[in-house]
């Protein structure tokens, strides 16, 4: 069971959301969708959930088009917070369990188990619109999953979140993993994505700058980045051969380089056969891979 | 439960306890009431007045006892002479009227004198009786035998239709076309309350699903079509259901207030109208709450949030507007070329054609015409919007009506 995309186009009459996209995810992986914002992910998504048509190219779940499977398979988590602002918790999650085909008596199991593991154990009979921001984030979390999917797609789950309640959720979404879920989600938070996907899709404008494994994307840019710590000015770093960037942090200076082959004679120059206290070399983070792809060095939020 | 009966079950029950349905069910009830009830409330709060004291000073040979007969408006004493005391009484406030009534010429003439002027439907109801006691008074001058006076008090015009127009089923009869008029000003009325009601229900609903963002969630399980039919039919549903109720409450008002006046009133204005009428009044008031529902429908789903409803409902609701008045002009005379025109567009003849149908002589054409350019622009209005639903429900944009639809036409095509 395996999500794919072919030369997915989506024209508009004066622009191109999505220009000839294509990517696979198999099942149980995590897959993330990186861009900024307007790079195309909300319109992937709905082309993918057929709210929005293609204009050209296929998509496909376990060899048929989308708008030909039986909908209720997939899950859908939208970037905008939406749930009825009047209806209980508890209701909601009913409800949206019986509209995707599961009968009361298995809800009730599910959302007892997801409304405890969320902590919204004292809000249940409570209106929706009395939540606070991150409590309706987290009811609407579950509605978009209370009726197991196999494919489940959530726009900037993590925006919003407190930290613990970022956990809670990275916790969740491994556990749907392990239950085999197939898992499509966007982000701008490289942390996050870093930590939770296979695979990813870097997107900028609508069109891919990179689809693949997250460790092929790393080891693309290769272990150039190289934090020291240094009497030597940014001058005399920049002029060094092979540094392409020097950018002075709080407790570290880091460097980034042409290419890995240099951090020996870096090294060499910089220890000058002496104790040097940090001279760490690894791969780029995720965040600095984005930044130089999409070529801003702001990241919109 | 298929989907489309979960999301209707879900929106009739949410509605049916919300405060807005409730509260109208009842400013019906009690519309309703005081209408059944009218002559009690009034008693309520004229009850306690006195009669009106009227002195009658007949200064005149002839015998006017006979006309003036007291009321609980008014009591009048007959048979007074002296002028200056009954003048002092009205000051005085222990008389309200004077009525003093004098020959002049052979005619009669007659004075009020009061001192706080009367109530105007007393002062009406006098003057009514005076006039009828100048004509007595000039018959009795004449000196008529009481059988020819009576001959010419009584005179009457007895006036008949014929209707030569042979397309014009039969021709109706005075009584028939007030009932006529008077059913279709109540279809009239009740079409323009329950469009009001249900046009901005549809439309906030639609448009709360949308703004609170639950719409994506929605589409995802449910085709927009499905989400679409689902509610115009949960909303039709309630409207039945309100109509339901205010059936069931004039019933029960009509079989057992006041002895059952109102069912055997009732009884006599269904009698006077054909059963053709009723179908075509039933029809009319049904298609024309779907065609209002599909179209706000369609409203809803193009703004963005809730509080941009009541802008795109204005356009409908001026229609409507101008339907009720130009049914309302018709009381007064329902055969005028703007009722004519008004009673074709699809928009407002539910309310207009069942007056023509009903108080007018119309051929079977008219209304049958009228009644299927209604359900061809119904089919129409739901075609279109069922395919421009799936483009606009999911389109947020700013703007007015007309921009919102380019900016709809603009991103999905």
């Amino acid at each position: 069971m395996t999500l794919q995309l072919e030369r997915v186009t989506k024209k508009y009459k004066d622009f191109t959301a999505v220009d000839n996209l294509n990517f696979k995810i198999e099942k149980g992986e995590i897959f993330g969708l990186i861009g900024q914002n307007g790079a195309g992910k909300t319109t992937t998504f709905r082309m993918i959930l057929d709210l929005q048509e293609t204009t050209a190219g296929t998509i496909t779940w376990d060899g048929k088009p989308v708008n030909a499977i039986n909908r209720d398979v997939l899950g859908y988590l939208p970037e905008e917070r939406g749930i009825f602002p009047t209806m209980k918790v508890e209701d909601q999650l009913y409800f949206f369990g019986e509209l995707r085909g599961m009968k009361k008596s298995e809800l009730k199991k599910e959302i007892d188990y997801w409304i405890s593991r969320f902590e919204l154990e004292d809000r249940r009979k409570d209106k929706a619109e009395t939540l606070s921001k991150g409590n309706q984030q987290k009811v609407q979390l579950i509605a978009s999953f209370i009726h197991k999917p196999q494919f489940l797609i959530l726009d900037e789950p993590f925006s919003g979140l407190d930290p613990v309640n970022k956990d809670l959720l990275k916790d969740a979404i491994l556990h749907l993993k392990e239950q085999g879920t197939t898992i499509l989600f966007s982000s701008h938070q490289m942390d996050n994505v870093e930590e939770l996907c296979d695979h990813l899709c870097l997107l900028k404008r609508g069109v891919s700058l990179f689809s693949g494994s997250l460790l092929d994307l790393k080891k693309q840019y290769g272990k150039t980045r190289l934090a020291v710590r240094t009497e030597w000015s940014t001058t005399q770093l920049l002029a060094l051969e092979g540094v392409k960037d020097v950018r002075v942090e709080k407790e570290q200076t880091v460097l980034t380089l042409e290419d890995e082959s240099y951090a020996q004679s870096i090294f060499e120059k910089l220890s000058n056969g002496k104790y040097i206290e940090k001279f760490s070399l690894d791969y780029l983070s995720l965040d600095e891979i984005f930044k130089d792809k999409v070529g801003g060095n702001v990241v919109e939020v | 439960m298929s989907k489309f009966n979960l999301l209707m079950k879900q929106l009739y029950t949410s509605k049916i306890k919300s405060k807005s349905f409730v509260v109208m069910t009842v400013i019906y009830i009690l519309g309703m009431s005081v209408a059944v009830f009218w002559s009690d409330i009034k008693e309520l709060f004229t009850g306690d007045d006195q009669a009106q004291q009227i002195a009658i000073v007949n200064e005149t040979t002839a015998d006017l006892s006979g006309l003036f007969v007291s009321n609980s408006d008014m009591e009048f004493i007959q048979n007074k002479s002296n002028i200056s005391e009954l003048e002092k009484k009205v000051k005085d406030e222990k008389l309200d009227a004077i009525v003093k009534i004098t020959d002049q010429n052979g005619q009669l003439h007659a004075e009020i004198a009061t001192f706080t002027p009367l109530k105007l439907n007393d002062q009406g109801a006098i003057n009514s009786i005076l006039q009828l006691a100048g004509q007595n008074y000039a018959v009795q001058q004449l000196s008529l035998t009481p059988d020819q006076a009576a001959l010419i008090m009584d005179a009457k015009t007895i006036i008949t239709d014929k209707n030569l127009n042979t397309e014009s089923a039969g021709g109706k009869s005075e009584e028939e076309k007030q009932s006529g008029q008077f059913v279709s000003y109540a279809v009239g009325i009740l079409i323009y309350f329950f469009i009001s009601t249900f046009l901005s229900m549809i439309t906030t609903e639609i448009a709360t699903e949308k703004g609170s963002r639950a719409m994506e969630m929605l589409l995802v399980s449910v085709k927009p079509a499905t989400h679409f039919k689902a509610k115009i039919a949960g909303v039709l549903l309630l409207a039945l259901t309100q109509m339901g109720i205010i059936i069931v409450v004039f019933l029960i008002y009509a079989k057992f207030a006041k002895n059952g006046v109102i069912w055997d009133m009732a009884a006599s204005i269904v009698s006077e109208l054909s059963i053709g009428y009723v179908i075509y009044a039933v029809l009319f008031l049904l298609l024309t709450i779907i065609l209002y529902l599909i179209v706000g429908a369609l409203f809803g789903s193009l703004v963005s949030k809730v509080e941009e409803a009541g802008q795109v409902l204005m356009p409908a609701m001026m229609i409507t507007l101008i339907g009720f008045y130009v049914m309302l002009s018709g009381m007064g005379n329902p055969d005028t070329l703007i009722i004519k025109v008004f009673s074709y567009i699809p928009f407002t003849s539910g309310m207009i054609m069942p007056m023509r149908i009903g108080a007018t002589d119309i051929g079977v054409t008219v209304p049958l015409l009228s009644l299927g350019i209604l359900i061809a622009t119904i089919i129409v209005a739901y075609l279109f919007s069922i395919s421009f639903y799936k483009r606009s429900v999911l389109t947020y944009s700013t703007g007015g009506v007309i921009q919102k639809i380019k900016t709809v036409l603009k991103v999905t095509t």
